[in-house]
């Protein structure tokens, strides 16, 4: 009875003896293995998220879609039963209409007139125009200068028509800007929706222009040029925006002499691409700052910017937070090449920004993968700078690590007891009093 | 020049210090699908994680895959989370969760193969001998003998140091349910020590009864 008694009681001081081990035989995670889990886990957010957040949206586009057709649909089958046109009225904010039509502007906002059909029409503060008609069959509006935007409601019953200068448009339900300087005779429309077909001392005569597409005419050069705009960017005008008439350079010359029959039909002009006005990013301008989209998680559309804007231009004219936020996004899909590039022209533009010297010890970080001595090399050269620094306990970390990995643990012994001196609760003591306590 | 808190990446992420979110904040954000609390819950809540599933499973490399699912799951199911002060709790419960999915699965496996596979014991110690390493090796394998509730229980109880009530409440179990696993553990290990020459061997020389 009292040997059973005795192996129970041994049983059960092993049993304390193994559960004891096995408490104390698991170390907290290191500094750098937590950073290679959120990179990794940060490797299966991205994609899950956008993924998911893109099929949401795309099922609430089809929706909608759906909604707008069967909307449209239905609208235009009771509208065709019932159909009563009823007299198209308006009224004018912002300025008062003259005599013979002309629109005054009395404030600084720019004249506008809601028509009851459902239509807008806005001048810009500059712009000068002129009521000419309204009347049950439709209204004419001219354009003496400047801009105006317009929101035509669609309808069947009656017609729009816009004269700038020499050019008249014919609109059906759509929404344009049309600008028109008689100065130097430039006129330019850029149509949002819809369709509409401009009219004009051309020499193709009439051109019907789509969605998304952009209008030019320069008389005195007679240039006609036709571009497409990404449908993003569209929407990005503010509609009553006044044009800038001096962009002719940006744009790629369609035909001087031949003019443009349409967009579609001009020879040589069938690619949209070869028309196309710069992109947002290739022309300096973005939605989000990247650090912005850096903390929304978007690093590849970051990437993609950059791979749009072309490397070597971003890294000489982003700013030392794009920059930063640039290295972080390539550094998070291992593109190193990027964000060694990045944080070395942080190191070269910004030298005496903090961030440099962040970049610095996140150089080392990257060359782990590549060239270990070298990233001792810039770990050696932030402590020196940053004996105290944001990243001193981490540099002393990897140094010590590295050095063990490269040269042995003679060599990293002193390294790990100036850890120790310096971190005695750092992330990696432990290693370190591994190194200090083994042979 | 500037000197910031933070010791860790968590700035690069967001682009400021977040290190000293609350909570609360730190869900909020989780709940808006912002990148940073993304990284901050993870600094915050991974070693917990990632210690308690090494303990339990008895291996890193499960653990790291399990603390993937984990935070996976965490973030997924952000916003349901009504509470945003217990975070941390909620942070647990997908642990707890997961890991008892696991080791289900382990058992389930075990049953269907022929032939028992060897414990694979891959620990992150980093200072324990060889021999401390055979015997938690020979550990995890009785270990691997017990059904997945009572394994749980026994690794929160002795491994994870929680109280009775703490696990009850966890796993979603009675008190008197942990006390009858944690009993059946604790008398099926023991009872396997005893039969295991090579362990009784090793407890003999009185080297472990300190």
């Amino acid at each position: 009875m009292t040997r059973k008694s005795d192996h129970q009681a041994t049983d059960f001081r092993a049993l304390n003896a193994l559960t004891r081990l096995g408490r104390e035989a698991v170390d907290e995670p290191t500094a750098a293995e937590l950073e290679r889990g959120l990179n990794s886990l940060l490797g299966r957010v991205g994609p899950r998220q956008s993924a998911r957040i893109t099929a949401r949206w795309a099922l609430v586009a089809l929706l909608g879609a759906f909604c707008a057709f069967l909307g449209f649909e239905v609208a235009s089958v009771v509208r065709e039963r019932f159909r009563e046109v009823p007299p198209l009225a308006y009224r004018v904010e912002g300025g008062s209409v003259l005599e013979g039509g002309y629109l005054r502007d009395s404030g600084s906002g720019g004249v506008r007139l809601f028509f009851n059909e459902g239509t807008k029409v806005s001048l810009t503060p500059s712009a000068r125009g002129r009521l000419r008609s309204v009347d049950k069959d439709g209204t004419r509006v001219v354009l003496d200068q400047g801009t105006a935007s317009f929101d035509v409601a669609r309808s069947k019953e009656r017609r729009w028509l816009v004269e700038a200068g020499p050019f008249s448009v014919a609109v059906k339900g759509t929404l344009f800007t049309v600008s028109w300087a008689p100065a130097i005779e430039r006129f330019e429309l850029r149509l949002l929706h819809g369709s509409v077909v401009v009219s004009g001392p051309m020499a193709s005569g009439d051109i019907e222009l789509r969605a998304g597409q952009r209008l030019v005419v320069n008389l005195p050069k007679a240039e006609t040029l036709i571009t497409e705009e990404k449908s993003e960017e569209v929407h990005d005008v503010p509609s009553n925006a006044p044009s800038t008439p001096n962009t002719d350079h940006d744009l790629a010359v369609a035909s001087s002499s031949g003019g443009s029959p349409s967009a579609k039909n001009v020879p040589g002009l069938n690619s949209s691409a070869a028309l196309s006005a710069p992109s947002p990013s290739s022309r300096g301008e973005r939605k989000l700052p990247w650090a912005d989209q850096m903390a929304n998680g978007h690093w590849d559309r970051i990437l993609d910017e950059v791979d749009r804007a072309g490397l070597d231009a971003t890294l000489e004219t982003a700013t030392s937070a794009d920059l930063f936020a640039l290295a972080d996004a390539a550094r998070y899909r291992r593109r190193t090449d990027v964000a060694r590039a990045a944080l070395l022209a942080q190191r070269r533009r910004f030298p005496s920004s903090s961030r440099s010297l962040d970049a610095t010890f996140l150089l080392g970080r990257v060359e782990e993968s590549h060239d270990r001595a070298r990233a001792i090399g810039w770990y050696d050269e932030y402590l020196e700078r940053a004996a105290m620094g944001t990243y001193a306990a981490e540099a002393w970390g990897r140094k010590m690590v590295l050095t063990n990995e490269l040269k042995g643990r003679a060599l990293a012994r002193p390294i790990a007891e100036e850890y120790l001196r310096r971190f005695p609760k750092g992330s990696y003591a432990g290693s370190a009093r591994a190194l200090c306590r083994e042979p | 020049m500037s000197k910031r808190l933070s010791q860790v990446s968590l700035s690069l992420v967001a682009g400021t210090n977040r290190r000293d979110v609350s909570d609360v904040e730190l869900a909020l954000g989780l709940a808006a699908g912002e990148g940073w609390a993304i990284a901050a819950s993870w600094h915050r809540f991974a070693p917990m994680v990632l210690t308690m599933a090494e303990r339990s499973l008895g291996s890193r490399s499960d653990a790291e895959d399990l603390a993937q699912e984990v935070f996976l799951s965490v973030f997924r199911k952000a916003k349901t989370l009504r509470e945003p002060e217990k975070l941390r709790s909620f942070v647990y419960s997908f642990a707890i969760f997961a890991l008892k999915s696991e080791l289900r699965r382990r058992h389930v496996r075990a049953w269907l193969s022929f032939l028992t596979p060897e414990a694979l014991v891959d620990l992150g110690y980093r200072t324990v001998d060889m021999e401390s390493r055979d015997l938690l090796r020979r550990f995890y394998t009785l270990l691997d003998r017990l059904s997945p509730r009572d394994r749980l229980v026994f690794s929160l109880k002795e491994l994870e140091s929680m109280t009775i009530e703490e696990i009850a409440g966890v796993m979603d179990i009675s008190v008197s349910t942990v006390k009858r696993s944690l009993g059946h553990a604790t008398s099926r290990l023991s009872r396997w020590i005893h039969a295991d020459a090579g362990l009784a061997d090793v407890f003999d020389t009185r080297r472990w009864q300190r």
